[in-house]
């Protein structure tokens, strides 16, 4: 099969890629990359592990082909954390105890992210909408919500 | 034990692995890869139940990038399993499930490996296919191991046909029992196939070295159960067997067995190359482990005020085409099936039956929330028709401190009615029906704290850390955290101060694994044992530094502290190296097995719940007339765990246990039809979402056990129990109805109310 020459900008960093077209994101993150923050689960969009941030939007990138994303911003869970610092839903979630096994985080934080740079002040019910896609099997969700909440919240204070 | 107040012990600390798993660079067995790795997938069945007539490999191998495909003529014709042998590899001459592995490829791509599965060329015949429990039981129904009589078992088991195993209590008289009662109620209930539903994907990655030795990288909870496994099935020593876990993304019981462990490795070495191979959520819903679906009889006697004279109880299991966990899970549901109850007459039976289904497996408390669906639901029935409040039914009946088990176990730190009268008030019992619609709901239970022994080695480093090497995996619940809780604690050092090695069967000692709610309390035992063994190296060594006596010698803020002197650990340490090797100490635990009659039990693999746990539930629900929907409004659990090792993440495992349960009580089931899944994707198995799942209140109730490290428990798996049975509660006391079968959907209320005249 021919490949394709594409240039990604992945977590601010470019990378130079010869890839076949239907090879996703999520493939070219995991196996060329070695982003393996990313988790691969169901490969048809319905659990969210795989979420990615596609020019600041929550995307499935078990769904997305690679040459989809040429010249748009990816952010996976390695680019979150600046210079060593946790990103405050890393330093969050670690707080609240909304980290069990772990596998579904990466992507409930990045769909987190997506939601409250665009909806600074939410309810309860408004961020657990906004994670509805991201499945979690430890938790029940509630302390995943009360950390993105605390952020929020944190967030507003400091406006 | 340390005697001033605990610095570490009964905090809610952050978990040891937060950092690594929220910034993405934990790595997963899913995430694990080697340099040169092929990519392993499994040719399964397409028939329930068939002769295996033709399977032709040619045209598969022939293609490019397929680098080996395997049948069961490329491998050793063993039966392996638990209590059971009943398993192979890959089918012989027949096949006994949709799902069931009958080939597997090695390619050098997931496209090569999915092409070559297509190539594979089989031709089956046919034969009557076993569906359900009735058709497995019925007279003259098809065998689905001919063979069982010759199958290898442990001899408790008893075994006929399709039935696996049967496991029996007996107590007193139950005739008579019955006889004394003034009313006797009958009732049949069912539940249904149920996945874990861990979102990581059971994964392995197998490859072999030039000294003929195997290293497995799995997300299994079970590494030294994987490695003795993988040893009968490749047919060679456990030694030569390396079973280590990277990470693991849930497991809830579904990653206890061997999974695709043995493909890996035998894939690995057919290519000479690693080969990693990962299931899909396909395989996962149609040939993984899940919970067994249930058909339950309940019969109990009651005098007119509300005594529980007698109870006979019969649970038969869908435990599909091979025996699995289904003859210990059969026995465990006895148990279940007596409830947390004081009954003199007892007679109680778990059947373990063969169907032509997926092979079910363990998944949290299992049989746990079947058994407790069916008693939990009755005594709600028999408090309606005695006018008695179900609260009061239940403390009429509930076991005591100092009371018999159903076998004979003498039970100690029974915090029960506290639960009850704690979950009943944080719900509001007293106003059961507050609306036109709206009900709440009641359950209690109990459980098991799983034995089996574990071993720790605990090294302190030169720079005062301290390393904490153990067989166990963890699976998220943090019970490495909760065990090196206990660790920091007896030692005088901070939990930061830990790093956790875990599971690896070269150089971690063995664990009985991440089962049974057991993690935190035997590693967490193992650890006091340790740092016991500790002491004595450490005193003897300060005490010739410092001048002083060895039983002078106390640990405190990371020193040694002896007659107004001090020294460092660290300095300890330094010294140990330069003149013995540094300091290590081994600490290893096993629970004291807990007594009970023999004589009541028959077929039994599980005969008596260690240090038990009790716990009530309580919710408030409204449902929609129309559409049957279900709206949780609040949700309550009072838990006994006995000592809160750290409440964070007993909360979490408790809300996270709910979040199961209540999808198994709602939501999900595996649905087969003609021997086929129907809904093997995660949009049609509906797992709750964020927007399905109520806010939890936890009340951490604490009756310290006599075993456990500061008086814990085991957590993990009750949460998992009473969900069904109090939401069935909730329900009837919503609608009148009562449901019986597994999952409730809106669908099922809603055609019962249409079916009821409402």
């Amino acid at each position: 099969m021919s490949k394709l020459a594409l240039t990604l900008t992945i977590n601010g960093e470019r990378h130079e890629i010869l890839t076949e077209p239907h090879r996703t994101l999520l493939d070219v993150l995991r196996a060329d990359l070695g982003l393996t923050g990313t988790k691969e689960n169901c490969l048809e969009a319905e659990c969210g592990v795989c979420t990615i941030l596609l020019d600041g939007a929550a995307v499935n990138a078990c769904i997305l082909l690679a040459a989809q994303c040429q010249g748009r911003a990816v952010l996976t869970i390695e680019g979150l954390a600046r210079n060593g610092d946790l990103h405050p839903l890393q330093r969050a979630f670690i707080d609240h105890g909304a980290v069990q096994c772990g596998y579904c985080i990466p992507g409930m934080i990045l769909s987190a992210q997506a939601y409250l740079e665009e909806h600074p002040s939410p309810t309860e019910y408004d961020v657990r909408a906004a994670l509805a896609g991201n499945l979690c099997r430890c938790t029940g969700y509630q302390k995943i919500a009360e950390a993105v909440l605390a952020v929020a919240r944190d967030r507003s204070a400091r406006r | 034990m340390a005697t001033s107040e605990p610095r570490v012990v009964g905090k809610s600390l952050p978990r040891m692995d937060g950092a690594g798993k929220v910034t993405g660079t934990a790595v997963y067995a899913a995430d694990f890869a080697l340099p040169g790795m092929l990519v392993g997938k499994v040719f399964r069945s397409a028939e329930p139940h068939a002769r295996i007539m033709r399977l032709d490999t040619a045209r598969a191998r022939a293609l490019p990038g397929v680098r080996a495909v395997m049948t069961a003529a490329d491998v050793p014709d063993v039966r392996y399993g638990g209590a059971l042998k009943d398993e192979t590899v890959f089918a012989r001459s027949k096949v006994r499930y949709v799902g069931q592995p009958v080939a597997a490829v090695a390619a050098t791509t997931p496209e090569a490996a999915d092409t070559a599965l297509a190539a594979i060329e089989v031709v089956y015949e046919s034969l009557p296919a076993v569906l359900d429990l009735d058709a497995a039981l019925a007279p003259g129904a098809p065998l689905i191991h001919e063979e069982w009589a010759s199958y290898t078992a442990i001899p408790i088991l008893h075994r006929d046909g399709n039935v696996c195993n049967r496991a029996r209590i007996v107590v007193g008289d139950v005739e008579r029992g019955f006889e004394e009662a003034d009313r006797i109620f009958e009732h049949r209930f069912r539940t249904g196939m149920v996945h874990q539903g861990y979102t990581e994907p059971r994964a392995a990655v197998a490859a072999w070295d030039s000294s003929g030795q195997v290293t497995v990288w799995s997300n299994t909870q079970l590494p030294f159960e994987v490695q003795n496994t993988l040893a009968e099935i490749l047919q060679m020593a456990p030694s030569k067997i390396r079973v280590v876990v990277p990470g693991i993304g849930g497991g809830f019981g579904g990653k206890l067995r061997v999974g695709v462990e043995h493909f890996a490795a035998f894939l690995a070495k057919a290519t000479g190359r690693p080969v990693k191979v990962m299931t899909t959520s396909v395989e996962e819903l149609t040939a993984a482990y899940p919970r067994q679906g249930t058909v339950v009889e309940l019969k109990t006697g009651v005098t007119k005020d509300g005594r529980i004279t007698a109870k006979a109880g019969r649970i038969w299991f869908d435990t599909g085409a091979f025996a699995g966990s289904g003859p210990g899970v059969a026995s465990v549901a006895t148990l279940v099936l007596a409830g947390p109850y004081k009954i003199l007459n007892l007679h109680l039976e778990g059947f373990a039956v063969y169907t032509n289904k997926t092979n079910c497996g363990s998944f949290r408390a299992p049989s746990g929330p079947q058994a407790n669906f069916a008693v939990e639901s009755q005594m709600d029935v028999i408090a309606d028709a005695l006018d008695l409040d179900p609260l009061e039914l239940r403390l009429k009946n509930i076991v005591r401190e100092g009371d018999e088990g159903p076998t004979g176990q003498v039970l100690q730190a029974v915090g029960l009615e506290e639960c009850l009268r704690k979950a009943a008030a944080a719900i509001g019992w007293q106003d059961r029906r507050p609306g036109r619609w709206r009900g709440k709901g009641l359950a209690c239970g109990w459980w098991t704290t799983t034995g089996g022994s574990s071993g720790v080695y605990v090294k302190i480093n030169p720079d005062g850390t301290v390393a904490l090497n153990t067989g166990a995996a963890e699976i998220g619940t943090a019970a490495l955290t909760g065990a090196a809780q206990v660790l920091a604690e007896e030692l005088g050092v901070d939990l930061a101060d830990i790093n956790v090695v875990s599971a690896d069967t070269f150089s971690t000692p063995f664990d009985f694994g991440a089962q049974g709610s057991r993690t935190a309390f035997a590693v967490g035992n193992a650890c006091r044992a340790a740092v016991d063994d500790l002491k004595r190296r450490v005193f003897a060594l300060a005490a010739a530094q410092l001048g002083v006596e060895p039983e002078a010698c106390r640990l405190a803020d990371k020193h040694v502290l002896a007659d107004g002197k001090r020294i460092s650990l660290a300095d300890l340490a330094r010294l140990s190296q330069q003149t013995g090797g540094g300091l290590i100490a081994q600490g290893t635990f096993i629970a004291p097995p807990t007594a009970y009659d023999s004589k009541r039990v028959d077929g039994h693999v599980y005969p008596a719940f260690h240090s038990p746990s009790f716990h009530a539930h309580a919710v408030d629900l409204s449902i929609d007339p129309e559409t049957g929907d279900v709206t949780i409004h609040k949700y309550v659990v009072a838990q006994d765990v006995g000592f809160a090792m750290n409440p964070t993440y007993i909360e979490g495992q408790i809300e996270g246990g709910v979040a199961q349960g209540l999808g198994q009580a709602l939501s999900e089931e595996i649905v087969y039809e003609n021997g086929r899944v129907l809904n093997a994707n995660l949009t049609d198995y509906k797992m709750p979402t964020t927007l399905d799942m109520p806010r939890v209140e936890t009340i951490l109730v604490q009756h310290p056990s006599l075993v456990g490290p500061y008086g814990a428990k085991g957590v993990g798996e009750p949460p998992n129990i009473e969900p069904p049975a109090a939401v069935a509660n909730a329900v009837a006391a919503a609608t009148g109805l009562r449901l019986t079968s597994l999952p409730i959907t809106a669908e099922h209320i809603a055609l019962a109310l249409r079916d009821a005249g409402a």
